[in-house]
């Protein structure tokens, strides 16, 4: 199916390994060079809530794999009533439940 | 989580505490996303050692579909290597916040044992930090990630084996049901964060990545991240001063 052979296989599992790597390390220096509680380290931590939101966001709008086989409009409207039971109940595995299953619902009768 | 009784807890006792939390629900979460990486991975040509050794060296499920993908079109080394780079960097910001939120500098750890922690990062993982930061004294939380992700990650090796030769056991529509969980829990834990920067932080994110990607590809998550983060804080400290409030 692929071209490549198979060292080429695990030396590209190697640099997928290294890619990701070089960013904890870089993470794990940096970390130590700010100073905990400064407006430096507040802003830090915007990014990355703002940083993972996006990812999510991308599963969930722009998604790989079998969930590509559902609609948009199921996604979301499963994110928006878990968001929704979360801001009403505050509570977490019954919001994720009312998420979940309200996206099997849109799924199998619109 | 009982939280009432003051009862001083110890390192062994907080790590079961977060194995037990993990094994709520993030762990099965994350283990059916892992499998779903692993069906992707197969598809790509993936032989069942390959699947597993990228799950566990990058970690970083981003990254890993990025990964599959490039593999599976044939795609040069050079290109996996950067795609995949590019996937993952928010683990730079992921990794520095972590660090703060489990005040890793109380610990005094050489560096070797500060980076082997933090290739144990990841998404689920840094949004339970972030609710553990409001429940347990400082020294304890490095402890509770250390029980939380391990969890997570025995429980991510399972969940890749078990999509590499799963799918023809479940059927499809199931799949998409077990596979929509995790980013729906974590949009949930994060959407509730604590102090309401990084809240606004979620919802500009959140906002601006899917908006960004058809222009910017994988730099989108970075952007988005920048600019949503930079707007939120900026508000936060110069508008809304909220910094100046008790709650913070």
């Amino acid at each position: 199916m692929s071209e490549y052979g198979f060292w080429d296989s695990w030396l590209a599992v190697i640099l997928a390994a290294i890619g990701t790597f070089i960013w904890r390390f870089a993470g794990v220096v940096l970390a130590s060079k700010i100073p905990p509680h400064s407006p430096l380290m507040d802003w830090v931590n915007t990014m990355a809530y703002a940083m993972v939101a996006g990812v999510l966001m991308l599963m969930l709008v722009y998604p790989t794999g079998i969930l590509a086989a559902s609609g948009l409009d199921d996604r979301l409207l499963g994110l928006v009533t878990g968001v929704a039971a979360m801001m009403l109940s505050k509570r977490i595995i019954l919001s994720l439940l009312c998420g979940i299953l309200m996206f099997a619902a849109s799924l199998h009768l619109f | 989580m009982s939280t009432s009784e003051p009862v001083a807890l110890t390192a062994p006792q907080i790590r079961r505490i977060a194995a037990i939390d993990a094994l709520r629900a993030p762990a099965y979460a994350l283990g059916a996303t892992m499998a779903g990486f692993a069906t992707i991975a197969r598809e790509a040509g993936f032989d069942v050692w390959m699947t597993i050794s990228t799950s566990a060296l990058v970690w970083g499920m981003p990254g890993q579909v990025a990964f599959a993908s490039l593999y599976s079109a044939g795609a040069s080394l050079f290109i996996i290597f950067v795609a995949v780079s590019l996937a993952n960097m928010r683990m730079l910001l992921m990794v520095v916040s972590a660090a703060d939120m489990m005040h890793l500098h109380l610990h005094q750890l050489p560096l070797w044992r500060r980076v082997v922690l933090m290739q144990f990062l990841a998404i689920t993982s840094w949004a339970h930090l972030a609710v553990a930061k409001g429940t347990y004294p400082r020294h304890l939380l490095m402890p509770y990630f250390q029980g939380f992700s391990l969890t997570l990650f025995a429980f991510g090796m399972f969940g890749t084996v078990f999509g590499y030769f799963l799918p023809d056991m479940v059927p499809p529509d199931l799949l998409q049901i077990i596979i929509f969980i995790t980013p729906i829990y974590i949009f949930l834990l994060i959407a509730t964060a604590r102090q309401k920067a990084n809240r606004l932080a979620v919802l500009f994110g959140g906002l601006l990545c899917p908006l960004l990607y058809p222009m910017a590809g994988e730099w989108s998550i970075l952007l988005a991240g920048m600019i949503g983060g930079t707007l939120a804080i900026a508000y936060a400290r110069y508008i809304a001063k909220w910094h100046l409030q008790q709650d913070v």
